[in-house]
């Protein structure tokens, strides 16, 4: 093994020299350090809270415009009848105990300069240190006729929980035994890559025990049932033998809500219930903020030990936003937060943050309504390579079955309770 | 691990002797191998202690069926890594996770939950 000389400077960003002149609890208004977190899903809740746990010293502000949480984990569960959608909304109620300040509003811009975010009600909050965490922004432009066929409540995507959710359960529900349900996912990058199989499993688990006549079809912008595939056909197979018609390598580029067809690179299909989920982007206020600065301009890189945008300074970004080989998921979106909230503390008080973070990131699905299965892996930051490395011997189980069915609930309610309990 | 202190120790001894400063050498603690300050091993300990908190609760303690950390033996809980690494103790996904840390992680684990009452 090589001496192994670690440059704090290159983890601190222009934040450092700051810092380090600092005593604890540096400020630029001279009082006590401001980190402002935009967005309050499972990086942004997670990030504040454990800002404020680590270091009450730190004052807290949360920017969301919504007045509850909407997990999108579950959401599927409620797309085939296996929790209501009051299963899904959490309170926001314990986070001011924490001495978070919720605000609850929408970030609109920022002056990265000035370290100003403006927001919809015509705030202007002065931070230290920024952290967006917005989650996506579909890119529905890339769809000929999504808007209009979404405006005329034709068309979900259901990948925010919410109305959206509702909508497309009331219409699998009003459609007719026999009735075709079309599932678009989108090319990967994206969030959530194995939610579009478990929603398939989960509507199919709802259409054999309501409308056994009725057909999925999957239109899949992947070349294969990318994660946990092994699994997800096992299922199918034995679950709902003929309903789920997956088709790989069919990017849709076109729906027309009057006829109901959806148009792929390689056909046109008839629905009557459609699900398309567009290719995503990092949240809008990542464009504002001029982070979004991949090579295609649309997610957003950051320093692995701080989770700072190279590009601009003091503006941290978390979840499903960052550029990376790590999962979309809200578990590894709670963990980059805690990852990011340590760093902060540490560099607040004038210290070396953790060179080698580590994120886990398990993921569950459910294929029906008593079995799931999990993937799993650790991923180690290796400041040499400057990237998250995967351990050898992670991956995803085979099968699923009722003992991965409980620790799935379990973990529900273990990541809401770390998140906003 | 003894050669690579003896080059860290050198290291920091040329360093502080560029510096003109008489600082003795901090003591150091080893993450995956690498040399650092002890402000930061704990600072290590407790960012992945966080991570457990996902599946197993806030500070391990389990409200659900996975089984909380919190307040166990420390001994106890570096055998079951040890056994979970090994494919000796049945798991779903703790070999996985077994796999992705190494031995003094699961000591400075056990140590944090075992803590916790």
């Amino acid at each position: 093994m090589t001496l192994h000389r670690r440059d704090f400077l290159k983890y601190a960003g222009a934040g450092l020299a700051a810092s380090l002149l600092a005593k604890p609890a540096f400020s630029a208004t001279g009082g006590q350090p401001h980190v402002v977190v935009v967005g309050a899903g499972f990086g942004g809740a997670t990030c504040a809270k454990y800002l404020r746990i680590w270091d009450p010293n730190i004052q807290v502000t949360l920017i969301e415009p919504n007045d509850k949480f909407y997990s999108c984990p579950m959401s599927n569960w409620v797309l085939g009848g296996l929790r209501t959608m009051d299963d899904l909304i959490k309170s926001y109620d314990h986070l001011p105990g924490y001495g978070i300040k919720m605000v609850r509003d929408s970030a609109i811009g920022v002056d990265t300069d000035q370290r100003v975010v403006a927001t919809q009600n015509g705030g202007k909050i002065a931070y230290d240190r920024l952290v967006l965490a917005p989650g996506v922004e579909f890119m529905t432009d890339l769809i000929e006729g999504y808007d209009a066929a979404e405006a005329a409540g034709k068309v979900t995507h259901g990948y925010k929980a919410g109305p959206q959710i509702v909508l497309l359960r009331k219409q699998l529900e009003a459609m007719p035994d026999g009735g075709v349900f079309v599932i678009a996912s989108p090319p990967p990058p994206g969030r959530c890559v194995s939610g579009p199989y478990e929603r398939a499993s989960l509507v199919a688990h709802y259409f054999k025990q309501h409308k056994p006549k009725s057909k999925i079809i999957m239109l899949d912008g992947h070349f294969a049932v990318v994660s946990k595939g092994p699994m997800f056909k096992a299922a199918w197979k034995k679950f709902y033998p003929g309903m789920i018609d997956h088709r790989p390598y069919n990017l849709v580029t076109k729906v027309d809500h009057a006829s109901m067809v959806v148009t792929s690179e390689f056909e046109d299909v008839k629905a009557d219930v459609i699900n398309i989920i567009p290719k995503q982007r990092a949240g809008a206020i990542c464009g504002q903020a001029g982070v979004r600065a991949d090579t295609a301009g649309v997610w957003c890189p950051v320093n692995g030990v701080t989770y700072e945008s190279p590009k601009v300074p003091f503006v941290h970004v978390l979840g499903d936003s960052v550029a990376s080989n790590m999962p979309k998921s809200a578990h590894v979106s709670n963990n980059q937060a805690k990852i990011c909230a340590a760093a902060l503390v540490e560099l607040f008080n004038g210290r070396e943050p953790d060179p080698y973070p580590v994120i886990g990131s398990t993921s569950y699905s459910a294929t029906s309504d008593h079995t799931s299965g999990p993937i799993a892996v650790v991923m180690r930051y290796n400041p040499d390579k400057e990237a998250y490395i995967r351990q050898p011997g992670g991956g995803a189980s085979l099968e699923s079955d009722e003992v991965n069915f409980e620790y799935n609930k379990a973990w529900f309610e273990h990541i809401w309770a770390d998140t906003l309990g | 691990m003894k050669k690579q202190k003896a080059v860290v120790a050198a290291a920091l001894w040329l360093a502080t002797g560029i510096a003109g400063a008489a600082e003795t050498a901090a003591p150091v603690c080893l993450i995956a191998g690498w040399e650092n300050p002890p402000s930061v091993c704990a600072a290590h300990t407790k960012s992945i202690a966080a991570t457990c908190f996902i599946c197993h609760g806030p500070n391990g303690k389990s409200s659900a069926a996975i089984p909380g950390l919190a307040g166990q033996d420390k001994a106890y809980l570096i055998a079951a890594m040890k056994e979970y690494r090994e494919g000796k103790r049945e798991s779903t996904v703790m070999k996985k996770y077994a796999l992705g840390y190494d031995d003094s992680e699961y000591e400075s684990l056990a140590e944090f939950f075992a803590a916790i009452k």
